[in-house]
Order: C-alpha cells, then sequence, then structure tokens
C-alpha cells in the first residue's frame, strides 16, 4: 500500500508535464502575447494591441495562402483517405512477392521531403524529365509551366504530397484491417456479397474510426504544410509569391535579424483556428455518423 | 467514444504543434551605449574574441599568422578566435545578440551590422579611431554609416564587385560581337532581341529578373533621406519593369525567372546556356574551371552601370570589455598590409587606399583573368553599394515577388511597385 499515496500518478507524469509545459505550453502562451506586440528577434518589441491582426484582414499575401492552404487540404483529403485504404486492401492478401509491393509503396515516406521535392524538381523543370519526354513524344510542342504556373505548381506540390502520403496511412489502414473480422467478410461472401458490396458494408465501417483519425491528421498536416511548396516554389512561394502556405508566411516573416516576430505570432493564432474548424467539424460529422 | 478521444488527442497536438513552432521569445533590450570610452591609442592588453565567416580550414594558416603577429605587436594580448560554419552565419549571431554574447570582434556584413547597431550592440568606431575615414576606401566605410544612426559600425575588410561576362561564340553564332558588348540596359535588351530572334528562340543573352540594385541603377531613389521610407514607386522604376516585362513577354528571358528558384544567371552562364553574366573579377577561372569548354570564349567589360559594391567588415561589441585590444584587433586584421596578404591568396579587393597603388591589383599580367580581375579593381573606384542595407529577408522577398508579377503581366508595374512600397513601408515602421 506504502506504493500507492496520492501523489504516485504525478510523480509519474511530471516529467512529461514538464516537458510539456517548458515545450508547448509556454511557447503557446508566449505566441498568443507576442501577437500583440511589434517584438523582433533582438531589442524586444512593444504593445501594439490588435495592429498585427488588422494588418492580416488586408494581407493579400494571407488571403493567398488560406486559399492554397484550404484547396491543398480539398484535394488531398479524399485522395490520401480513399486511395491508401484501397492499396491496404489490395496488400493486404496474402500473394506471393506481395512484400515487395507493400515496401515499394512505403518507399516515399522514408525518403526525406527535402529529398523527394528536390527530385520532383527535376523531374518538373522546364528541362526536366515529364516536359522532355512529352516533347520527345510530340504530346506538347513547348514544356508545360509546372514550375512557374501559379496553379500548376500548386498541383504539382499536391500530387507529391498524395504520392508520398500513399504509403504512411497505407500502413495505418493495414492495422485497422486487421481488427475487420474476417467471419464477417467470409459471411457475406457466402450470401451472395460482391467485393465491392463487401468493401463499402464491412471493411469501412469497420475501419471508420482509423478513416476519422487519418482524415484529422491529413486536413492538419495539409493546412500546414511547408516543404513540397517551398522546395518546389524555390523557397520563394511561386511567382509573386502567391503559392505561399500559411507555415512559409510564418517563416518568412520570423526570419532574420528584422525578422517582424508579432506579425509571424498572430499568423500563427490563424493558423491554429484554420487547423482547429476542419478538424472539429470532422469529429462532428463522426459523431452524428455514429448516433446515426 | 473512441473518435471523441482520438478528437481530443488530435486537437491537443494541432495546438501545441502550431503554437510552440512559432514561440519565439523576445530578447533583452540592450541599453549599452555605442560609443567607445577608449581612443585608439589607449594600452591594447588582455584577452579578445575574434570571430570569423567560414574561413576554416582553408585560411586557417592565414589568419593564425595574423593574431600571432598581432600578439607579438601587443604583448599581453590574447586572441580566442572562433570561426562559424558558413551555412546559418545569420542565425548564429542572431542568437549571440539576443544573449548578449557577441564575441568582442566579429565579421559582420553591413546589413548584418546594422539592425545590431540600431539596438546600440556594435561600437561606434569611427569615434574611436578617426583616422578610419582617411585609411579606408569612402565606399566600404559608408557601408557601415546608416541613415538614421550616426557613427560608423565597423572596419571594412574585404570589397568585391562585379563586371560584366559575355560568351563569344554565343554572340558571333547570331552575328554579335563579344568584343564590343552592350555598353547600356538598352543596348543589352537589343541584343537580347538579337540573340532570341536569330536563334530561333533557342538563345538566351540573360536569365534574371531586376532587382533593387537595377532600380538604383535606373536612377530611381529607393530610400528617403531619413530612412524612414521607401520611395521607389516612381515612373523610373516602372519604365524599367515595362521594359523587362515585354523583353520576358517577347521570349527573350526564360519562363523559369518568375519562380526566382531558376539557377542563377552565373550558373546557365557556365552551362553554356546564357551569353551574358555578371561576376567577381574571379568569376572567369571558376567559370573556366567549371566549364572548361568555356576556355578563350569568355570576354570581360566593366559593368554596365554603377557597379555594386560588397563589403564584408569587422565589428566590435558594445559589450567588449577590452575595448583597446578589441578596436586595435580589428584595425590590425584590416590595415594594409594584412589585407593585401589576404587578398593574394583568396580572390577578394582590399578595402584599404595604400593597397590602389598595389600593381598586384592594378596590373595585368596579359592573361584574360588578370585582365577581369585589374578591370574589377579598376571598377571598385565607382562601385556602390546598390541595395540599402535596410531591405531585407521578408521585405526584399515581398519586393521581388512583386516586380515579378509585374514582369509576367499579372499585374501592372504601378501597380506592383505600389504593393511592395506599401509592404515595406509597413514592415520597415512595424
Amino acid at each position: 500500500m506504502r506504493y500507492h499515496r496520492w501523489f504516485t500518478p504525478w510523480v509519474l507524469v511530471i516529467p512529461a508535464l514538464t516537458w510539456l509545459l517548458v515545450f508547448n505550453l509556454w511557447p503557446s502562451i508566449n505566441t498568443v502575447i507576442l501577437s500583440f506586440t511589434n517584438a523582433k528577434p533582438i531589442g524586444g518589441g512593444t504593445f501594439v494591441g490588435l495592429k498585427n491582426f488588422e494588418a492580416l484582414l488586408h494581407d493579400e499575401q494571407l488571403r493567398w495562402a488560406l486559399l492554397n492552404s484550404v484547396i491543398y487540404m480539398v484535394v488531398c483529403l479524399p485522395f490520401l483517405t480513399i486511395l491508401p485504404l484501397l492499396l491496404a486492401v489490395l496488400v493486404e492478401k496474402k500473394l506471393p512477392g506481395i512484400t515487395f509491393f507493400r515496401t515499394a509503396f512505403y518507399t516515399p515516406v522514408v525518403a526525406s521531403a527535402v529529398v523527394v521535392a528536390l527530385i520532383w524538381q527535376w523531374i518538373l523543370d522546364d528541362r526536366g524529365l515529364v516536359n522532355g519526354l512529352a516533347e520527345k513524344l510530340g504530346v506538347i510542342s513547348g514544356p508545360l509551366p509546372f514550375l512557374s504556373d501559379q496553379w500548376l505548381l500548386l498541383f504539382s506540390a499536391i500530387s507529391l504530397t498524395i504520392w508520398k502520403g500513399l504509403g504512411y496511412y497505407m500502413i495505418i489502414y493495414l492495422a485497422a484491417l486487421g481488427n475487420v473480422g474476417r467471419e464477417l467478410h467470409e459471411a457475406a461472401a457466402v450470401d451472395g456479397a460482391s467485393a465491392y458490396r463487401r468493401f463499402v458494408h464491412i471493411t469501412i465501417p469497420g475501419v471508420r474510426g482509423t478513416m476519422i483519425l487519418i482524415s484529422i491528421l491529413i486536413s492538419v498536416s495539409a493546412l500546414r504544410v511547408f516543404s513540397e511548396l517551398f522546395i518546389l516554389s524555390g523557397g520563394k512561394g511561386g511567382p509573386g509569391g502567391r503559392d505561399n502556405s500559411v507555415v512559409m508566411l510564418i517563416q518568412q516573416y520570423s526570419q532574420g535579424f528584422e525578422g517582424n516576430l508579432g506579425y509571424a505570432s498572430a499568423l500563427s493564432i490563424v493558423l491554429f483556428f484554420v487547423t482547429v474548424v476542419p478538424m472539429l467539424l470532422l469529429a462532428r460529422m463522426n459523431r452524428k455518423a455514429a448516433d446515426a | 467514444m473512441r473518435s471523441r478521444r482520438l478528437t481530443g488527442v488530435a486537437a491537443l497536438a494541432v495546438a501545441a504543434l502550431t503554437l510552440a513552432g512559432c514561440g519565439l521569445g523576445s530578447s533583452d533590450d540592450t541599453s549599452s551605449g555605442s560609443k567607445p570610452t577608449v581612443d585608439a591609442n589607449a594600452q591594447v592588453t588582455g584577452e579578445v574574441s575574434f570571430q570569423t565567416w567560414a574561413l576554416k580550414p582553408k585560411f586557417t594558416t592565414y589568419v593564425e599568422g595574423v593574431i600571432k603577429a598581432f600578439e607579438a605587436k601587443y604583448p599581453g594580448t590574447k586572441v580566442t578566435w572562433l570561426d562559424q560554419p558558413g551555412d546559418g552565419y545569420d542565425k548564429k549571431v542572431l542568437s549571440q545578440a539576443s544573449a548578449g554574447q557577441l564575441p568582442d570582434v566579429v565579421n559582420l556584413p553591413p546589413d548584418f551590422a546594422l539592425p545590431l547597431a540600431k539596438q546600440s550592440m556594435l561600437l561606434d568606431v569611427g569615434a574611436a579611431d578617426p583616422k578610419i575615414a582617411e585609411e579606408y576606401v569612402e565606399g566600404g566605410v559608408q557601408a557601415y554609416q546608416y541613415q538614421g544612426q550616426t557613427g560608423t559600425f565597423g572596419y571594412p575588410w574585404y570589397l568585391n564587385t562585379d563586371i560584366d561576362y559575355w560568351n563569344a561564340t554565343k554572340f558571333a553564332a547570331v552575328g554579335l560581337d563579344a568584343k564590343n558588348p552592350p555598353k547600356t540596359f538598352d543596348e543589352l535588351l537589343a541584343a537580347a532581341k538579337v540573340m532570341h530572334d536569330k536563334s530561333g528562340g533557342k538563345e538566351y543573352m540573360m536569365s534574371r529578373l531586376p532587382g533593387i540594385g537595377d532600380l538604383t541603377n535606373a536612377g530611381v531613389k529607393v530610400l528617403s533621406d531619413d530612412g524612414k521610407t521607401f520611395t521607389f514607386n516612381t515612373p523610373e522604376a516602372e519604365a524599367l519593369l515595362d521594359k523587362y516585362a515585354a523583353a520576358y513577354k517577347a521570349g527573350y528571358l526564360p519562363r523559369d525567372i518568375l519562380t526566382q528558384q531558376y539557377l542563377g544567371n552565373s550558373k546557365l552562364f557556365t552551362q553554356n546556356k546564357v551569353a551574358w553574366t555578371t561576376g567577381g573579377g574571379n568569376a572567369l577561372g571558376d567559370f573556366v574551371k567549371d566549364n572548361p569548354s568555356l576556355k578563350g570564349k569568355v570576354v570581360p567589360s566593366p559593368a554596365l552601370d554603377t557597379p555594386p559594391l560588397y563589403v564584408q567588415g569587422l565589428s566590435v561589441s558594445a559589450k567588449t570589455k577590452n575595448q583597446a585590444a578589441a578596436i586595435a584587433l580589428a584595425r590590425f586584421v584590416t590595415n594594409a598590409e594584412n589585407q593585401a596578404a589576404f587578398a593574394k591568396i583568396v580572390n577578394i579587393f582590399p578595402s584599404t587606399k595604400a593597397s590602389a597603388t598595389d600593381p598586384y591589383f592594378s596590373k595585368s599580367d596579359g592573361t584574360p583573368e588578370s585582365d577581369a580581375k585589374v578591370l574589377a579593381f579598376e571598377s571598385l573606384a565607382k562601385a556602390k553599394v546598390l541595395q540599402p542595407p535596410v531591405i531585407s529577408g521578408a521585405t526584399n522577398d515581398f519586393i521581388n515577388q512583386q516586380i515579378s508579377l509585374a514582369i509576367s503581366g499579372k499585374v501592372t508595374s504601378k501597380q506592383a511597385l505600389d504593393a511592395a512600397v506599401a509592404k515595406a513601408n509597413q514592415l520597415l515602421a512595424s
């Protein structure tokens, strides 16, 4: 009994709690405080009230960044929720050589985001693989501006994210599929249900919780996208800076000796709310579906 | 219930990661004065730290030799040398400044020194050493004198500038003569048109977007006299952007320049993909080393307009506990003798007036490389810092983005310049 004193649980959680307070909670509070100041990396700053937030309202760069983030999420969400599930169903089968495919699908996940984005940059460049091949085959007369057109660049980055994310979410689905009762599939097959009907009525409900989790993870990472757009746009946010994401803007404003930490903090708060809203919506949809 | 828990966990993770990602603290406000308390004649003794930027291991012997000579000249002094890697030097200096731990003598280019000078973190070396204006070239000293700040916040260490390089083979292929290259921007555009038209659109003269330096060269006043507002949205600036936009539309510039990730003009020049680039006095050697097929095919000439002046300098921390030794060290490292010795092992030019007569820099041995070096050295006399150091980071990015929009034709030059000035002023005032 002497090992079960009231403070024992607290002693156990103190290391994690300390970590959270020092590296998460305090920086979060600090960000909120900084957003009401004109702080610079050196020399501190003064309280400026809502000035940073007023400036955000008129910031055209932010409008483009938010639009990009929303497009990123809207496109990535269905692709990265459904395609990995289909892949997982395919590679779940115990067939000869299936391990090769599992590994192949997972390889992009292991590769560094920066390396992958650089390779894609070479592939999509005006003199890159895609344009070179297409021109040689006579499909196009001049190179397609994958990296110098605002929208083509955005969708190139989205394609990269989807390609790189497939394997990761496939592994999560594979684990979830293991929990879907095989007997249900067998019973449905005996009753004459087609593979499609078994997928829709057994597999999907069986992994619904995982799908919601994956949807939330995808939404959050799509709204906070950085590496893909940063590398493909050469770190400058594409033509006219219209391919920036909110995180890229935060990085741009906070860097250097004259970094505007107050404004960057205000951007972080905007990003926080933008990220939380779709997540709560997804959770609400899930609750409604579960209650129905 | 399971999904609710998952949502809760995810919400916490998002909150923490999103906000903590920007959890940047403000630093202590340095209020120590930037005026020195000693003069150049004060007794020099004791310990002093000296920070350089990416000089190890290539120039270790040189720097150690200079330090040894300093310690011999001033018995009782001890120099601790720190060399920081090339990448992330700005972040390193920033963290040192925030923590109040700047080394006594530190290598800072003018744009790094300005924010530190604004916060009184650097010593006004001009006040301690009035001879600075007499012994160093005017442009080098002026680079460390800022609008709105009184004083000189660094000893100019070494200088560089750009000259033009032309690919004679590409010129000849379209009937142009590289020995008689364009001398103005308008002539450059005319030559770009010839190159495009006569090569069937396959060859480019250049691959670059204009920047603030080009606006300065076009006679545009970039910053007001008091340094508090940007003023580069003028009809002259519009005219320059319009010319670039027209050239871009006509196909004289590669499309990729808009994303600013396109390989630098000089890299493309090395790869034989453009016929013109700018580069330092030593660039010719690099072109040929990287692409031997360019040997004998590159013709140097003076820059089209006012050449840019690139300056490196040594500043002294206002918090140094040994002002006399720090000032003496900065002066010693940057004196004519040490700079000339440095300039002979690396392709830079000394910032001391005494070096102007050194035949090593002013007389060519007849090789194209030497011709280029002399050309660059002569250009230094009229070179100027074309981009005010107050423009940095986000401001520069935004200006370039607006210029890129104007060149692509998505907005007019006036709209782009007005937007750039408005944003630059907002960032300057904040």
